[in-house]
């Protein structure tokens, strides 16, 4: 993401902010609420379109590029808020991150409906039965617990064997428990080769599986390294603080 | 078969066509309430070919097929641009306009209706209906089925997760404009006489209603939906008014109860 | 010759325009497309046929008429607003519709396909203004008209409860947290939209001499376009968007024959939607749910 700048009627959301993310890295995007830190995640998926500014993918200039053919070069995400289809089934919904495998006509007529046997079910209930979720696979997303719907949306995302695969706050509402089975899970997914950008407040979850933090606020990079050394930095101190002075 | 019977049927196989027809856009989470004109322009455009033309009555219809997929697909483009209460309020244009238009053609007849003389048989009428509820089935057991259920829940979710969201849709409102063409073509040559008149907004309500009635989150609830509004008022017997009414008042209490129609997924 | 035909679009225009009002209202307070305003139309026009008939005198008549139809938008409101936050999106517009439905079959079966001659109890009194014959009843319905806009655009601006409407029309939940009596002020909103739709019928049938079943397709159902035109949500907007349908209606007629007026009247809904959905006093287009 090279310079990037993002206003919506006045209120500039991001602000010439630029990083970069090498490959089968483990980047966390940190900063206070209202950072802009999930508008990073919306430009760089093309939810939104930025003012200014470009967004490359392994080198090749994404920045006009369709929504909907990013995740067919490997760019996936999951949502701060879930979006599961509320009206699909488990096993449904996961199997909707396939069709980047097979995009056009002839990949949207591919049978699936029928019984076990389909390549595409098997795979995509595999995919379930890894994360523990095999017993979710024939309800309606809807009606689940919010732990089990992030985990479904993690799923889902895997599906699309992505290379780069954004996270937008994983770990929230999760408890122990969830949040260690989600780093384990993670760990896995960033040793296979994925490359992992996290957008996150738990610090400690961030601390154990990321290697290098982006800092953000009010839509400017503020600091960027190691994430103990960015701990130590005043001006992510004093944003952090200041967000809980005014927050007090 | 009695002749009062066999029509019975027939309109139900005719119906059921139809019912399809508004499905499709309805899957995709759009109500196509100009279907009225699309039936409209399938038994017009079939009826003249086989009128005027000589064609023969099957291709006939799947030259009504034809004309209202490549109407609606036609009109996909500005239409599909308007969401929500925008797209109810252009289908409805689109409809009367559509209707006023034929009304002023008087090669077809105009307001005085337009008799058509060749004929299909109730077998032709049946086999299509069959033909139809198979393929439009196998099509919902496709990744057409996941996916278009995918954008109707959630745009852009299903945008950023790879789906053409528009492509979806235009293809669904395509689809479905020719299957309500067909439908009409088959009224046309089985009834042999089709009146403008008919095609008003008041007819897609209907259709519409009937579809809703039976369920648009499974394949099957059209198929019952068609069923429902054809069949139980022969059982009921009484004017046709009353069967609206009923049917009327069905709707108002399925709506309050359960407005996911009788079929639902789970 | 010309004059002439201005003036009988604005009185029809007049009666589009009431009608417009109360689809408006709905569309823009609580973003509800409500096709069983149609029926309503109808009602109360039916409802003058029979009253007339009857002898009554003309006031009664009126106030039958306006009365039924706002009594049914109370029923109708109980089974489609008052679930919409409960349910799926489309039920309110899918229950207005069989009310439409409903109504008009009731109708059928009550009284038949025909279209009834209304007894005017007038007489025919027209003014001559210049070169153009102006009927007085007509010409009192549209003063009757604007009249009650106005006094609703007075309501809804400088009232406590048109604060309270405007507010639900912003944010039906941020009403309910700031004190908004919803569950009052609602049902009021459709009781206003039926008082206007139902003295549109009544308007109607008296100046046109004519009730049926169908009327309410035939006739109401172009207030849809008037709305649009006008620009939804703003009821000087559907003053306007009716007036100028009941132009382009009279006008059809004059130069292209009775055939061609859904053409025209529907091709102007369907030029604006594209063109300028806002319509023409509309502001900026918010999203629309069903």
């Amino acid at each position: 993401m090279r310079s990037v700048s993002l206003g919506f009627g006045g209120l500039k959301v991001l602000d010439a902010l630029s990083f970069a993310v090498g490959s089968g890295e483990r980047l966390a995007l940190i900063g206070p609420n209202g950072a802009g830190k999930t508008t990073v995640f919306n430009i760089l998926t093309g939810v939104y379109a930025p003012d200014a500014g470009q967004v490359l993918l392994d080198g090749a200039d994404i920045t006009r590029l369709a929504s909907r053919f990013r995740i067919r070069r490997g760019l996936a995400r999951t949502f701060q808020n879930i979006r599961l289809m509320p009206h699909l089934s488990v096993l449904e919904n996961v199997m909707v991150a396939q069709y980047a495998h097979t995009p056009g006509w002839l990949g949207m007529l591919q049978p699936v409906g029928f019984g076990r046997a389909n390549r595409w079910r098997a795979e995509a209930r595999a995919a379930l039965e890894a994360a523990g979720l095999g017993k979710y696979a024939a309800q309606l997303a809807g009606g689940l617990p919010y732990g089990v719907q992030k985990r479904i949306e993690l799923v889902r995302a895997l599906a699309a064997r992505p290379r780069v695969l954004l996270l937008d706050e994983p770990a929230a509402g999760l408890n122990p428990a969830e949040s260690e089975a989600l780093h384990e899970a993670l760990e896995a997914v960033a040793r296979s080769g994925v490359t992992l950008v996290v957008v996150e407040h738990d610090m400690h979850f961030v601390e154990r599986l990321c290697t290098r933090v982006v800092v953000l606020n009010f839509g400017c990079k503020i600091a960027e390294g190691a994430v103990a050394a960015v701990r130590g930095n005043p001006l992510v101190r004093e944003a952090y603080l200041g967000s809980e002075r005014d927050a007090a | 078969m009695s002749g009062y019977l066999e029509g019975v049927l027939a309109l139900l196989c005719i119906n059921t066509v139809l019912a399809y027809g508004a499905f499709l856009p309805m899957s995709a989470g759009q109500l196509n309430l100009g279907i009225a004109a699309f039936v409209a322009i399938g038994a017009y455009s079939s009826g003249y070919a086989s009128n005027a033309l000589g064609l023969n009555p099957i291709l006939a219809a799947l030259g009504g097929f034809a004309v209202a997929a490549s109407v609606g697909w036609l009109v996909a483009f500005p239409i599909l641009r308007t969401r929500g209460i925008y797209l109810a309020l252009a289908t409805f244009a689109l409809n009367q306009v559509v209707q006023g238009t034929i009304l002023n053609v008087d090669a077809v007849g105009g307001a005085a209706g337009y008799p058509v003389s060749a004929h299909v048989g109730f077998p032709v009428v049946a086999a299509f209906a069959i033909a139809v509820f198979a393929l439009v089935a196998a099509l919902f057991h496709t990744r057409f089925g996941i996916s278009v259920t995918a954008v109707k829940d959630d745009e852009r979710a299903a945008d950023v997760m790879g789906l053409s969201v528009r492509g979806m849709q235009s293809a669904a409102f395509t689809v479905g404009a020719g299957l309500a063409g067909l439908a009409g073509a088959l009224y046309a040559h089985y009834f042999n006489y089709i009146e403008v008149q008919n095609y008003g907004v008041l007819f897609s309500i209907y259709v519409m209603l009937y579809v809703l009635l039976g369920g648009t989150q499974t394949v099957y609830g059209p198929l019952l939906g068609a069923a429902l509004f054809n069949l139980l008022p022969e059982l009921l017997r009484g004017s046709a008014a009353w069967r609206y009414v009923i049917f009327a008042c069905l709707i108002i209490a399925i709506m309050s109860l359960r407005p996911q129609g009788v079929l639902v997924k789970r | 010759m010309l004059e002439q035909q201005v003036v009988n679009g604005l009185m029809l225009g007049s009666v589009y325009a009431l009608v417009a009002v109360a689809f408006t209202l709905a569309i823009g307070i609580l973003n509800f497309l409500n096709f069983s305003i149609p029926g309503l139309f109808m009602v109360s026009g039916m409802l003058t046929w029979l009253l007339l008939r009857q002898a009554a005198p003309w006031p009664l008549a009126a106030l039958g008429a306006v009365a039924a139809a706002g009594a049914l938008s109370l029923l109708v409101e109980r089974f489609t607003y008052r679930l919409m936050r409960t349910s799926e999106h489309f039920v309110p517009l899918v229950t207005s519709m069989a009310f439409l439905i409903l109504l008009e079959n009731l109708m059928l079966i009550g009284w038949g396909s025909d279209q009834q001659r209304v007894p005017v109890p007038f007489g025919s009194a027209s003014a001559h203004l210049g070169p153009v014959i102006v009927s007085v009843p007509q010409l009192l319905g549209l003063g009757c008209a604007v009249l009650a806009v106005a006094c609703m655009d007075f309501l809804l601006k400088k009232t406590r409860l048109g604060r309270g409407v405007r507010t639900i029309a912003e944010d039906a939940q941020l009403a309910t947290l700031l004190g908004v009596p919803v569950e009052r002020v609602v049902p009021l909103i459709f009781l206003f939209g039926g008082l206007f739709t139902g003295l549109a019928g009544f308007l109607f049938a008296v100046n046109y001499q004519q009730a049926s079943p169908f009327m309410g397709e035939e006739v109401a159902l172009k207030g849809i376009s008037a709305m649009v035109v006008g620009g939804m949500g703003n009821i000087w907007g559907a003053i306007l968007g009716g007036l100028l349908i009941g132009l382009v209606e009279t006008f059809a007629i004059f130069g292209l024959g009775a055939r061609a007026v859904d053409l025209c009247v529907y091709g102007a809904l369907l030029a604006i939607l594209f063109v300028r959905p806002t319509g023409l006093l509309g502001g900026v287009s918010r999203h629309q749910r069903m």
